[in-house]
This record gives structure tokens, C-alpha cells and sequence, in this order.
């Protein structure tokens, strides 16, 4: 430290790391920093004796459960779409190379109070009971519909403009059902709630595009991918993208402290009694709390089992959404499970998770109806915390802050987060259909 | 088709701030040195093919990308790693001291599953420097050391000039084709996520 950088990055998290690896290739001085041992920060994957001191206050996993570094337990569980902007970001930046990914075995939804399998092939969607037969063509020319939409090209319009149709008048003109209405709202456009009913149908239609064309990817069974070790493993490999274009890492700083000149901008990051200098601050919440608000609580439950999600055809890795219709809430509520086909837990283990966003102040009942979908639970967890968004002015004080992870499904609100705040600290926009990798080998020939 | 295990071994190299350990991995692919010392920048895996009696390898070697410097290397950084090269400078009494240090938190990240027989391999190096009158660091004192701790075998080295590298990596290459065999990880079948460009799907899919 002593030293001067044009950004210091606190936290590392997804977005920060995210952020610290794109503004290192620009060639801008990056110091990151974190006051844990470890990176990740809130969306870091935990081995076993790490989950155990956070949850339990101590420091060793009871011995039958395995090795501690067998386990790599999400913080922040999520899937990628195959053909999301994440993994638009690891194309463009080529992580990839740092990274291994898998497929999700499948995708379901809960409906009538049984766990159905959300159709990946035609056939599935022929055989599948979740709706009857004159509904399921009613459902196809809807569908059709969508695949042939082109914003760009009116003939595909069928006479809408969706940037001012709704979602339920659209709909309304394929003559679908209520329950089919709801299906394809929250398990194929993977809508939180039922807001996009009354929204111009425009961001339900490309969410089912996405759906759509991440399912025809790799053609695993699901839209989703996941990389072996957990989640954690991104923030890492990001980490490492930043190092690479010259990034200085330190972890286990502790009191990163943001000092602020006489007009409010910002100066420097104290730590340890060392000041390093810099014009801009890149942070999560966490290290400005005086400079965030509180936009609501995400209630999670963390499971560690000795067998599949019952009625999920044994997968190994799987997504069960419960749209909030058919548990009588304001928001879905998110089932995940992945194992050690993902190198997430030793041979023969689970590790599930329900989240949700808590609407009550008994978050941890709020969670049952997800938990009883898992079975029998060797071990169970809960993990509430409080979401921020920042309040204060970038152009003022040069400081940037993320906002906390959301309890969705898939990664597009985090990219999107991420997207915006290099564009505030640039004044850049990012271009993901550039491949850097290849941009720069162009360069250099 | 063979398993991507055997085939495939990674390298990590360990050791100080400023001992060379960018240095000697140009050196081995590259042939190349400079002199011009920077804390890593741009540095991240280098990759050889290698033939060692009839089966050819993928030696992967992972440089630390400057993120030892305040000891800030994730735990992916060492996982899945066959053989771990320990390097100091034999003109820096202090990166020899830290050895023990690099080969601890080696065996704690990595967690490998024989600890007592994974496979390292130690290199003093920039024995070049003023002709040796530098040198702080006897043969027989880092010799000593490696003994110790379980007969790791010890090269001395120039990346500079490129003296005994060659010999250096070979036995790198030999201890981590023998570690990648006898591990027998649980390894999926993985998708490959580099593809720019995604197919297109032609049905309804719901």
C-alpha cells in the first residue's frame, strides 16, 4: 500500500471482481482488496468448516460428513443461462479457460402441489402433463410466435408493437389459460412475480427467446450451466483475469476504510494504518454502509442431504420453481440443488438451497413449503440477510457501490448491475459481442 | 478416448515476489528471457506439449499472476495441480526462509490426497547474478532442506541463460505425469463454454 491507483476495489465479490478484471485489461491500476481470507465475499462458495464456524460458531464439520475440502457451498446459489449475458462476460474476457462447466440435469416447476418437469424437447413437451392437449397447441402457436419474433423485421410483428403491447393482451390473443399463463410467466421467462402481466410484453417475449436458445445450447436437459467447484470459482477467475493485466491483490485486509477529501470525493482506502491513494472506489455494501439504503431481505435455507430432490427423476443438479400463485405469496421461491456430479460435495451428498424474498418477519417459515420438497435433510442451515441498492451520487464522489444479489434464479440482473456500473465509471458501454481474445490476437498479427 | 486427466497436468509454480518464477516458465516454452523486471504482468499459464516414451502430455503450467505478492491466491488457483515447483533466489536468504511457508499452504489448499508423497520439486535460481559472489543460499543448505522434507529434488538454475532448466522441467514433467496417473479424481463430463457462437434453436422447445 503507500501507493496510488486510479480504482481500489473492496470486496470480492461476483460484480466487484467482475469489475476489477474488465477495468485491468483497460489498462487502468486496480488495487483490490477484501477483508476476507478468501474471495467471493457474499456470492464465495464455503467448504465444510467454513460453513460450520459461519453457522454454527465452530470451527470443525462433524467427521462423517467428509472431507472439508470436498465441499464447495454457494452463498449466493444461482444457475447461468447457457446463452446469458454471463456467459457472454466469460466469452468476452475469455475466463472460460480458468473455468469447467457442466449442464443442469433439469428444470421444474411445482403445480398443484407436484414437482413436474419443465419440457426441454419437443417430445417431453408432448408427454407432459401440464397441460391438455388443446391447450398444448393453443401453448405451441404462442410459442411459435415468440421464435419467430424479430424486432427488427415487422412481418414478424403480427401486427403488435411489443414495446407497448402487454404481457396479459398478448397473451389474451393466443386464447391460453390462467395455469398456462402462469407456467410459461415463471418457468420459461423466470419472471419473480406477476408485475410483467401488466408490462409491455416485450421483456417476457426475449426472456423466452433466452430460455429458449440457452435450452439448445448444449442440449442438457435444462436451460442452466454451472461450473464444477461452485460458484465461487468465478469471482476467483476473474480475480485472476485482473492480475494478469497487472492487478494488485490483497486479502485479509481488514477495516478498509474510505477516506474522502474536503469536497467529498474520494481519496484513498486506509487499512492496517496504510493509505493507498486513488480517484475512484469500486465497492459492495459492505463498505459503505453510510451510503446505501435498504431495498428488502432475501431468506435462504441451506441443505446438506444424502440424496436426490424426491420426484426429480435422480437428478444430480437441478432447479425447482414455485411460482408464488400456487403458494399464495408475492414473489416465487427457488429450489437448487447440485452435488458431487458439479465437485460441490464428496460422492453420495447434496447440497440444496431455498431462497426467496422474505415478506414477513418469520423468513424461516416462509421457507417450508420449499423444504418439504427436499426430503429427508442430514444437515440444515438458514441464511437471512438485508439487500442494499446505493443512494449516493458516483458523479459527486467517485465512489461506485453494487448492489446486493437478488434471490433470482440466473445471473442477468448481476450482469446487468455490472454492466451499468462500468459504464458509470468509464462512460464506456461494453461491447459482449466483441471476443477480446481474439480482438487482440487480430492486434498483434 | 483417453481421459483428459492423463493427458492434461498441471504445474503451479510457487515462491517470492521477484525469484523468477515467470522467468524460468518463458524460458522452458519460450526460450526467451527479459530483463526488465516488473512485478507479473501478463503472465497466467503457459502450455508444452511434451513426449515422454510413447505418450504425448499437455504440461499446464500455472504462473501466480503477481497474486502472491500479499499472499492472495485463491484456493482455485491450486486445485487439481500434479506437481508444485517451490522456486527462491539464491542471492535472497528470505525467499529461501519462505519455502517452508509456500510448501504448507500448498498442502493446505490443495488438500491433496496423499500429502506425504505429493510431488514437489525445488529450484534455486539467478545463480548467474554477479558471476555467484551474490549467493546467500549454500547447495548444501537448500539440499538440506529438501532432504527434510521428504527428498524433494532440487535444481539449480538461470532462467537468464537458461542453465539447467531443461532438467528442471523434466523431472517436473516426470513427478506429474506419475501424480496424474495415481490420482484417480472424479472428473465429469464438461461442456465447453468458449463457443462464441450458440446453434440456433429450430422448434418450439416448449
Amino acid at each position: 500500500m503507500d501507493e496510488e491507483y486510479e480504482v481500489i476495489v473492496l470486496g470480492t465479490g461476483l460484480k466487484e471482481c467482475i469489475l476489477s478484471g474488465l477495468l485491468s485489461v483497460d489498462g487502468l491500476k486496480v488495487l483490490h482488496m477484501d477483508r476476507n481470507d478468501y474471495y467471493g465475499g457474499e456470492s464465495t462458495s464455503l467448504n465444510l468448516n467454513q460453513l460450520w464456524k459461519k453457522f454454527r460458531g465452530e470451527e470443525k464439520a462433524p467427521a462423517h460428513l467428509g472431507s472439508s475440502r470436498d465441499y464447495n457451498v454457494d452463498m449466493m446459489p444461482k444457475f447461468m443461462m447457457a446463452n446469458g449475458k454471463l456467459v457472454r462476460v466469460l466469452i468476452h474476457t475469455d475466463v472460460t479457460k480458468y473455468l469447467s462447466f457442466k449442464a443442469v440435469d433439469g428444470s421444474y416447476v411445482f403445480v398443484q402441489g407436484k414437482v413436474q418437469k419443465v419440457p426441454a424437447t419437443p417430445m417431453e413437451a408432448l408427454k407432459s402433463p401440464l397441460m391438455g392437449i388443446f391447450e398444448k397447441r393453443r401453448a405451441g402457436k404462442f410459442f411459435s410466435y415468440v421464435q419467430e419474433y424479430d424486432e427488427k423485421d415487422p412481418k414478424t410483428h403480427d401486427g403488435m408493437d411489443l414495446r407497448r403491447v402487454t404481457t396479459k393482451d398478448l397473451i389474451a390473443k393466443f386464447g391460453l389459460k390462467e395455469d398456462t399463463i402462469d407456467f410459461i410467466g415463471h418457468a420459461v421467462a423466470l419472471h419473480c412475480n406477476d408485475n410483467h402481466l401488466h408490462q409491455p410484453a416485450y421483456d417476457t417475449v426475449m426472456r423466452m427467446k433466452l430460455y429458449a436458445e440457452s435450452l439448445a445450447r448444449f442440449q442438457g436437459g435444462s436451460p442452466y450451466i454451472y461450473p464444477l467447484y461452485g460458484l465461487g470459482e468465478l469471482p476467483q477467475a476473474f480475480a485472476r483475469l485482473s492480475a494478469v493485466y497487472g492487478g494488485t491483490y490483497m486479502l485479509n485486509k481488514p477495516e478498509c476504510k474510505v477516506e474522502f477529501d474536503e469536497e467529498g470525493k474520494v481519496s484513498g482506502v486506509t487499512s492496517e494504518g496504510e493509505t493507498a491513494k486513488c480517484k475512484k472506489v469500486v465497492c459492495d455494501p459492505s463498505y459503505l454502509t453510510n451510503k446505501v439504503r435498504k431495498i428488502g431481505r432475501v431468506a435462504r435455507a441451506i441443505a446438506i442431504m444424502s440424496h436426490p430432490i424426491p420426484n426429480t427423476n435422480d437428478s444430480q443438479s437441478v432447479q425447482v420453481i414455485l411460482p408464488q400463485k400456487q403458494l399464495g405469496r408475492k414473489s416465487d421461491m427457488y429450489v437448487f440443488c447440485c452435488s458431487y456430479s458439479h465437485n460441490v460435495a464428496p460422492k453420495g451428498k447434496f447440497i440444496a438451497f431455498v431462497s426467496t424474498d422474505a415478506e414477513t418477519d418469520n423468513p424461516q417459515t416462509e421457507l417450508q413449503p420449499g423444504i418439504d420438497l427436499l426430503g429427508p435433510v442430514d444437515e440444515l442451515f438458514f441464511d437471512i440477510y438485508d439487500r442494499y441498492e446505493p443512494v449516493n451520487e458516483p458523479t459527486l464522489d467517485n465512489c461506485f457501490i453494487s448492489t446486493s444479489y437478488d434471490a433470482t434464479t440466473h445471473f442477468d440482473t448481476t450482469v446487468v448491475d455490472v454492466l451499468n456500473m462500468y459504464k458509470l465509471i468509464t462512460g464506456k458501454e461494453l461491447d459482449l459481442s466483441v471476443d477480446l481474445n481474439a480482438a487482440s490476437a487480430a492486434e498483434e498479427e | 478416448m483417453p481421459s483428459r486427466r492423463r493427458t492434461l497436468l498441471k504445474v503451479i509454480i510457487l515462491g517470492d515476489s521477484g525469484v523468477g518464477k515467470t522467468s524460468l516458465m518463458n524460458q522452458y516454452v519460450n526460450k526467451k528471457f527479459s530483463n526488465q523486471y516488473k512485478a507479473t504482468i501478463g503472465a497466467d499459464f503457459l502450455t508444452k506439449e511434451v513426449q515422454f516414451e510413447d505418450r504425448l502430455f499437455t504440461l499446464q503450467i500455472w504462473d501466480t499472476a503477481g497474486q502472491e505478492r500479499f499472499q492472495s491466491l485463491g484456493v482455485a488457483f491450486y486445485r487439481g495441480a500434479d506437481c508444485c515447483v517451490l522456486v527462491y533466489d539464491v542471492n535472497s536468504a528470505k525467499s529461501f526462509e519462505d519455502l517452508n511457508n509456500w510448501r504448507e499452504e500448498f498442502l493446505i489448499q490443495a488438500s491433496p490426497s496423499d500429502p506425504e508423497n505429493f510431488p514437489f520439486v525445488v529450484i534455486g535460481n539467478k545463480i548467474d547474478v554477479d558471476g555467484g559472489s551474490s549467493r546467500v543460499v549454500s547447495e548444501k543448505k537448500a539440499r538440506a532442506w529438501c532432504a527434510s522434507k521428504g527428498n524433494i529434488p532440487y535444481y539449480e538454475t538461470s532462467a537468464k541463460v537458461g542453465t539447467n532448466v531443461e532438467d528442471a522441467f523434466l523431472c517436473i514433467t516426470t513427478n506429474a505425469m506419475k501424480s496424474g496417473e495415481e490420482e484417480e479424481m472424479y472428473l465429469p463430463d464438461t461442456i465447453d463454454v468458449g463457443t462464441s457462437n450458440p446453434q440456433r434453436s429450430t422448434g418450439c422447445e416448449c
